[in-house]
């Protein structure tokens, strides 16, 4: 068999205008069957827009979307085989839990005697089994979200869409529910896109990530990439805590960049994806976690990068400390450093003489406009 | 700096002035019983209301001496046992509670699209519309209105002038029962849109995508969704059409030409034509009694509706 197949899901230069504002630019990406997408972005830049033109709610100004290989828009709404999960969940309040995950089936015309078991076995599926008969106002906000999550998959959609169905809940539901999306999402093997504005559900969720911002992709790529090697100073900024120098290029090859930051001369990496030329101001970029701090006595090993610096500020946040450090060789800039302190030793405090470092790899240099 | 017009509104000095005002009459805000104070008002006009009615609960226990105009001084059931042996009070009262009940039943099927397009139309100019004509009968008022009918549907109406140009003998559309239920539906549509558009709004426009996502067409999302939501707004709305249309005076008065009269008519008739005081009160309360009968059979089957307020309203 050397059939050719055809993405779950493609999305073809979709654009969107209401009235003269564009919600969404020239997006373009292709999602693989059984697959796990998040579109990742600040309030406001488009998501629920791209969203709801994936499910077929809005038709693009221009461009085409593709389930299966054919236009979303050639199947009559309520015969296509996409699950919704809303942001606002949108579950019916006038009937029970069970009869919500089991209203897909009437509607979809499934054999009646076959819908009390596949409703049960669903809301096992969500670990809801004994809420059947609740009303959804008698459901907490994390069993509602079960609710929602079983009634868009009993039918065995093709597609399941969540728009930032966690947004709502605290952050320990949150991040439980996370979890319980990917482990249903593997067992199930149902292609799923995910909205959200949370950096850390995209990451430890997806098989793949879409940053957006300004209606725009800014890129698509791996979680694991996207944090390594973001594109550009957005999805660097947006994916972590970032730290941003400003600097001019003294020195590029394909592989590696060197830069003027104040009175050093700094090596890092660059995408390659544009073309840099020497003298033009760039941004760095640098992971407040990829930055190695030790009081100044101790010494610190394996390091491309060495400075001297004071500590301004140190916020202790249980499992971290994050530190601001005064860095007077990079011009007087300040940066902000995340230190997991696995021994145990005593937190260094503001005015405390400090060396940090970094390798080299870890120094992202993009072009300073684009 | 810039400052913003909007961060201290106008209306906010408006209450600034109001509040100085109630902090004069009711210095350090009053305390617990200022809440009672303000229901007073309100609290006797209802109460004015039930000293009347106990007054026509007298007067219907006193029968009229036809010889002398005077009512008997003591207390009898003749008045009822009269409304209740004439078939002339079944009559008016069975034509009252079935064309109010047929009123509703027109006025909810006609007002529920019209207020479903203009809570959901995208079109600002559209739902303009619709509002605008759904309060420009309120300014015309009820008798008003059916004296426009009598021109349009009068036998030299422009109705009939109409079929005259194109050979049709004159229909006698005035004057009879239809015409009366008709000019009744058309009083009552606004106040069924009134009712019913709140409902409707209270319905996330998601809900109705989730059902067509879901697999529901129109039709289904319809039925299983959209109006079991509305349920609570539909039964107010019912109720305040049924009320309004079983006591209606105006339209049977006018429309129905004294040959189409509902319990009102007659009970003015008893009170201003015959004078005969104890029979109208007989007759009233009589209408009180199946109107709040059939409310409280509704409320009873469908639950109280948006009219339930408070907490237990599901
Ligand atoms: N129906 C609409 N009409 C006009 N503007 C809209 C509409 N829907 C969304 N927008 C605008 O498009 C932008 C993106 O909205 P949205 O996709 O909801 O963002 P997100 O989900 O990422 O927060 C916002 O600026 C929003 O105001
Ligand atoms: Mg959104």
């Amino acid at each position: 068999m050397t059939e050719i197949q055809a993405a779950a899901v493609s999305a073809i230069n979709v654009e969107m205008t209401f009235g003269t504002f564009k919600a969404v630019k020239d997006a373009s990406f292709e999602l693989q069957n059984g697959k796990f997408l998040t579109i990742l972005g600040p309030s406001g830049s488009g998501k629920t827009t791209l969203l709801r033109l994936i499910a077929g709610f809005l038709t693009p100004s221009s461009g085409e979307i593709l389930i299966n290989g054919r236009s979303v828009r050639a199947v009559a709404a309520n015969k296509r085989s996409i699950g919704m999960v809303f942001q606002k969940l949108a579950l019916f309040p006038h009937m029970t839990a069970a009869e919500n995950v089991a209203f897909p089936l009437k509607m979809r015309r499934f054999d009646a005697r076959t819908i009390p078991d596949r409703v049960a076995q669903y809301l096992k599926l969500v670990r809801l089994d004994g809420f059947e008969n609740r009303r959804i106002h008698e459901l907490s906000g994390g069993q509602q979200q079960r609710v929602a999550i079983a009634r868009a998959l009993v039918f065995e959609p093709d597609l399941l869409l969540l728009d930032e169905p966690l947004a709502a809940l605290d952050r320990k539901l949150r991040e439980e529910m996370q979890l319980e999306f990917r482990r249903i999402q593997k067992e199930l093997g149902v292609t799923t896109i995910n909205v959200t504005h949370d950096q850390r559900e995209a990451l430890v969720v997806s098989d793949q990530v879409i940053v957006m911002n300004d209606g725009e992709i800014q890129q698509n790529a791996a979680p694991t990439q996207m944090y390594r090697m973001p594109s550009n100073p957005f999805v660097a900024n947006f994916i972590g805590v970032t730290n941003d120098l400003s600097g001019i290029l003294t020195r590029v090859t394909s592989a590696d960049a060197t830069a003027r930051f104040g009175n050093v001369e700094l090596m890092g990496v660059h995408g390659g994806a544009v073309a840099l030329e020497d003298g033009t101001p760039i941004k760095g970029a640098i992971r407040a976690e990829q930055i190695r701090i030790a009081s100044a006595e101790q010494s610190m090993a394996g390091l491309d990068a060495d400075f001297r610096g004071t500590v301004l500020d140190a916020i202790f946040e249980g499992e971290r400390h994050v530190y601001e450090v005064e860095v007077p060789e990079l011009g007087g800039e300040s940066l902000k450093i995340i230190h997991h302190d696995r021994n145990d030793q005593s937190a260094l405090e503001p005015g405390a003489l400090v060396h940090i470092g970094w390798k080299n790899r870890d120094l992202q240099i993009f072009p300073a406009k684009q | 700096m810039r400052r913003y017009k909007t961060s201290y509104p106008i209306s906010w000095r408006f209450m600034d002035v109001l509040e100085a005002a109630f902090a004069l009459v009711l210095p350090r805000g009053g305390g617990r019983l200022t809440p009672y104070l303000l229901l007073t008002p309100a609290v006797l006009l209802v109460g004015t209301l039930a000293v009347g009615l106990l007054y026509i609960g007298d007067s219907s226990l006193r029968v009229l001496d036809r010889s002398t105009f005077l009512f008997s001084d003591y207390w009898t059931l003749e008045n009822y046992q009269r409304a209740f042996s004439e078939s002339f009070t079944a009559t008016i009262i069975w034509r009252s509670l079935v064309g109010a009940v047929i009123v509703t039943a027109v006025t909810l099927l006609l007002a529920f699209p019209y207020a479903y397009v203009m809570v959901r139309t995208s079109s600002a100019l559209l739902r303009k519309f619709l509002l605008v004509a759904l309060f420009l009968p309120f300014f015309i008022g009820q008798v008003v209105r059916a004296y426009g009918w009598l021109i349009i549907l009068g036998n030299q109406g422009i109705v009939n002038d109409a079929l005259a140009l194109v050979g049709v003998e004159p229909l006698r559309l005035l004057f009879n029962y239809p015409a009366v239920l008709f000019g009744l539906v058309q009083y009552m549509l606004p106040f069924g849109v009134l009712m019913l558009a709140p409902a409707l709004t209270a319905i996330p426009e998601d809900i109705e995508a989730a059902a067509t996502s879901l697999g529901a067409n129109w039709v289904r999302a319809l039925f299983h969704v959209v109006l079991p939501m509305a349920r609570p707004g539909l039964i107010g709305a019912g109720v305040v059409v049924l009320t309004l249309s079983l006591t209606d005076f105006a339209m049977p008065a006018i429309l129905g030409g004294g040959s189409q009269d509902f319990v009102a008519n007659a009970i003015y008739d008893q009170f201003f034509r015959t004078s005969d005081q104890g029979f109208g009160a007989s007759l009233t309360l009589i209408l009180i009694a199946v109107g709040s009968m059939t409310v409280g059979l509704i409320f009873a089957v469908f639950g109280a509706g948006t009219l339930a307020l408070g907490a237990n309203r599901k």
